[in-house]
This record gives C-alpha cells, structure tokens and sequence, in this order.
C-alpha cells in the first residue's frame, strides 16, 4: 500500500481502492490519467465507481495529455495545515482539461484540483495565476511509491479571454 | 409538503451563550440548548419523545443527552451532517411524527467548534491519515470550508463582476443587526473598508468574510399544529421544509458547472411550490452566512433577485434592519457565532413571535421600538413569514419556509 508523509500528512492509497488506486499507480509513471466508461465512452473525473452519464459500473483507464486551462483558482494566505505555512501564499487552482470539454453538455469538463507551481515545485507566482491560463501537468514524486499530479504554467497563448482577482 | 402545510410548528427555541472556551461537553450544552427550548414551549420531559441531532463526530448522542432530562425516546437517530441539517430534520420531524413514530421532537446541534474540533481540519481532525477522494484536495493545502469554497466565488466574480466591497456589505449588515442582540459573540458594528482591510486568508476571501466559530449548543421543538395550541408561545407554522437538495456529481463542488449555480437553484421550487408562496412574499431571510459570499449565493439562487446580481442585492440596503427584507437578524455567523445552521432558523422562530430578545424592554411581550440604532431594536415590523437558506456547501442546501 503506498504511503507517504508530506506536509504532516499521511497520504495513503489502499490496495482495495478501486477509484484511486490505478490513478495513482499511473502518476508514479508520470501518466495522468481517468476513467472511461466502457459502456457509453465518456470520460470522467474524479475516477468514481459508476458512470454520472448512463450509471454503468464498467470502465478503463485512459491516458489524458495533460493540458488544461485555469478555471478557477485561490491564493491561500492563512494555511489551515501547519505543513504548508512554510507554502504560502500557494495557489490553488481548478484546471479543466482539454479531453472533452462542453461534453456532453456545453458546461461539462474533466476539472481536477492542484497547485500551480514553478520548476522547483514551489507555489507560482500571485501575479502569474489567473483564469484562462495554460497549464501542463507535471508530477512532484514524493517517493519512489507515491507522486501527486500539479500543474505549470505553459507558453501558450490563452484560448479565450483572461480574467484575474483585481484585489 | 403541500397537504402538510401549516399542520406542524416551531413551539420552543433554545440555545447555550456563544464563547471560545465553554468549559463544558458536548453533552451539557446540548442539555443545556433542550431544556431552554422546554422551558420556552412549556414542555416537560413527559410530553417530548423524539429526538434528532446532527454531528460531525463532534458531538454527544441523543439517548445520552435525553437520560440527562429525563426525555424517554420512542424515536431519536443522529445524523452525520453540518450546515443544512437544521431545515433537513424539520422536515425529518414531521414525517416521523406523521407516520406514528411520536408526537414532539427536539432537535439538537451540540459543538465546541472553537475549543474542541474546528471545522476544517485543524484539532484530531488533522491526524487521520488522507485517504480516497480527500487525496483530490487535502495534498494541495484545501482543506477547510473557506479553502474549499473560495474557487466557486472566484469564479462568481469573474463571471459576473461582483466585488468585494459588495460582498463585504453582507458583514457590515450582519454586524449592524449583531450590535442589537446582546448573546452575539462579536457586537461591533464594522465598515466595508473594514473588511477589505482585515488579512487575507484565502484570497478572495479577507478574515472578515469568514464567520466566527464558536463553542455552543443550540435547540428546536416541533409538534403539530393541534399540540402546539395548548403551548405557552405562539405557535409558529411549517409552510415548506426542503432537505439537503443536491446537484449533479455532489462529489465535488467543481463538476456541475456553472459552478457558481448552488444547490438553491434545484432546492427553490419545491419549497416555494409547497409553501404556496414566492420570495416576494417573505419578509425576513436568514441564510447561512459561514462566508459573506454564501448569503449572496443563495439568495441569487433563491430568486430573491436575478442571478449575477446579488452584488447589488447585498449592497443596497435591503437586507438590512429598516431594510425591504432584513437578513440574519441576529448577526448569523459571522457575528453571532457559528453554529451550523440552528441559529438562523431559532432567531426566525422569535421574529415571527414578535419576540427578537433586543434591547427593548419590552421584548418578552411582543413589544418594540424598531429603532435600529446600535444598541436597540432588532425585531422587524410585521414579519409573517419567514424563510431560511441552509448550506452545506456549494451542491447541498436546504431551505424552511416558516409563517405566525
């Protein structure tokens, strides 16, 4: 079972963790990946047990590129977790994914939680995070068993318009 | 509800004093809460017989709590649940006194959430291990209900030009509604430029957006219509109770866009449709303030106005004492002390008694200045019908729709 101490936690993923086990098992690959459904084939994150689109309980893995948009995002000033006090202020932002997005309806995506880091992995910078950014994914190895998926900032040019807190 | 309509009431309120540091257990302030909301409707431990909680694994159990007040149950579940319960166990009250399964039930919410376990994390909370969907959240430093909410009102903003001086009118109302109420935690009255001033915690969220956890207890009665005749207050009555409606993919709060659409919107037509009332028709809000931006959320999705516009909503003056539609007299949570939910629907109880305990002399019997200077009044004129917003957050809320 990988297990890991980061931050003061103890991030752990059961064998039996059938959501979360495989997801894991790829980013330790460096692959981010989700769940798709064998029955209707859309793609779905975060990787639950049955389809939210036509309720079948089959499914695989699939391979993601990885590359995202800001969709939204916070700069977290007061840590709540004594281990990231020494983090702030870190963003925390929503990417959504550029695999099916406004599918099946105009509003849906593939959205996952991460922070947006630098090369070094620390948080990026407050005037460099705003919604409608690129991003890459990348993944911190916190152990030979156990790496969690961030995001980067890319040089692509924004897709559409870019908005950022004015406070 | 519809043929439930006006059959089942609100008959005592009660709650213990808000502090930082109770110095009691759970399980003496939840006693404490149920005996004042006895005294208050007249009951003795004989005439009630249900008993409903909500916890968080924070809190005592109902039997135990029951044993200390001599309250022998023929029905009592505790329910795991935060913010929302309240109006989800109204509504779970009346069905089992419905069906037979007892005939007056107290519901409890007993917490030290400042001393004890805070919401978010912090206390034994933050030594379990992190495991399943938390590993989505908890390894990037999201942990609490602010830190977890924020990107929902980022993106409110964005999308909708809202601001945070409007937002922050939301603690300027509150406070000015708190100064007038001599159990709330935090009676100063406070600026906007107060609040865009105080530290950031998680931007765009400033520590005055955020409410006051606290140590308390807090309790509500409700029996039929027949019963609640012979109690000693004025029965208040159950128009439309809705209970922890839910949006798509409830698994996060990121996946049902638009994101900034809230549970109220699903939660709005059921209640409205039974009470046989719409927003218009209410003259008094209390909505679940554990961050200035949840009110503004929910009373957009509540149609209390247009979606995108409760900015102006909040900012204009009319949830204000004095106000068209006053919101969360009593201070809520951001001044009165956090309680998950209770505490809003307890004060819409005495407002519709004409009983707001204010500084007015006079408050036991219904009697008011209405001046809302600081320091004074804080009963609203004519207040006949009520309705609270319940949030657990941004895809889960309830909704109560209460008249005189």
């Amino acid at each position: 079972m990988p297990q890991v101490e980061y931050r003061g936690m103890l991030l752990m993923v059961p064998d039996n963790d059938s959501e979360f086990g495989g997801y894991f098992e790829a980013a330790r690959e460096h692959r981010l990946v989700v769940k798709k459904c064998a029955a209707c084939g859309l793609l779905r994150f975060p990787p639950g047990s049955g389809c939210p689109w036509c309720t079948s309980l089959d499914w695989t893995w699939q391979e993601v590129r990885g590359k995202g948009t800001i969709y939204s995002y916070e700069i977290i000033a007061h840590a709540i977790q004594p281990g990231f006090r020494d983090f702030t202020p870190y963003p925390v932002i929503i990417v959504e994914l550029d695999e099916q997005r406004g599918v099946p309806t105009p509003h849906d995506g593939l959205r996952l939680i991460a922070n947006l880091v630098d090369d070094q992995f620390q948080p990026e910078a407050e005037a460099n995070v705003a919604i409608g950014k690129r991003v890459d994914v990348v993944f911190q190895d916190l152990s030979p068993e156990l790496s969690l998926p961030q995001f980067r900032l890319t040089d692509e040019p924004p897709a559409g318009s870019v908005w950022q807190f004015p406070g | 509800m519809g043929r439930l309509t006006d059959k089942y009431c609100i008959v005592g309120v009660g709650e213990t004093s808000y502090s930082k540091n109770s110095g009691k257990t759970t399980r003496a302030m939840g006693a404490a809460a149920i005996c004042n909301a006895m005294r208050d409707a007249g009951l003795g431990a004989d005439q009630v017989n249900g008993v409903l909680s909500y916890h968080g694994g924070d809190s005592t159990a109902g039997p135990e709590i029951a044993a200390d007040l001599g309250i022998r149950p023929d029905f009592y579940m505790d329910c795991s649940g935060g913010g929302s319960s309240t109006e989800a166990l109204v509504g779970l009250a009346i069905g089992a006194i419905e069906v037979g399964m007892c005939e007056t039930v107290a519901i409890f919410r007993s917490m030290n959430g400042y001393s004890e376990v805070r919401i978010g994390g912090t206390g034994r909370r933050a030594a379990a291990p992190v495991a399943g969907s938390q590993l989505l959240s908890r390894p990037y430093g999201m942990v609490s209900a602010g830190q977890n909410f924020a990107p929902v009102f980022m993106r409110h903003m964005m999308e909708y030009g809202t601001s945070s001086a409007q937002v922050a009118a939301v603690k300027v109302a509150h406070s000015k509604h708190a100064s007038n109420n001599p159990k709330a935690f935090y009676r100063k009255r406070y600026t906007v430029d107060d609040v865009l001033n105080s530290r950031w915690i998680c931007k765009p969220l400033h520590l005055l957006d955020c409410c006051v956890e606290t140590d308390n207890a807090t309790a509500l009665i409700v029996t039929s219509a027949e019963r609640a005749a012979d109690l000693r207050q004025r029965p208040v009555y159950v128009m439309g109770v809705v209970g922890r409606v839910t949006k798509k993919r409830g698994d996060t709060f990121y996946n049902d866009a638009p994101i900034t659409d809230v549970a109220g919107k699903y939660a709005a037509e059921r209640v409205f449709g039974m009470a046989g009332v719409g927003p218009e028709d209410v003259h008094v809000t209390g909505s679940y303030d554990a961050f200035t931006f949840t009110t503004l959320l929910q009373l957009e999705d509540y149609g209390f106005c247009r979606k995108g516009e409760g900015g102006d909503y909040v900012s204009n003056g009319i949830i204000e004492l004095g106000g068209k539609r006053p919101n969360n007299t009593s201070g809520g949570h951001l001044c009165e002390g956090y309680t998950h939910g209770m505490s809003m629907v307890i004060e819409n109880v005495r407002q519709l008694r004409g009983q707001a305990d204010d500084s007015c002399p006079g408050w036991q019997d219904g009697i008011h200045t209405h001046g809302y200077a600081e320091g004074g009044c804080r009963q609203v004129r004519e207040a006949e019908i009520s309705m609270n917003l319940g949030w657990a957050n941004p895809v889960t809320g309830s909704a109560l729709i209460l008249r005189r």
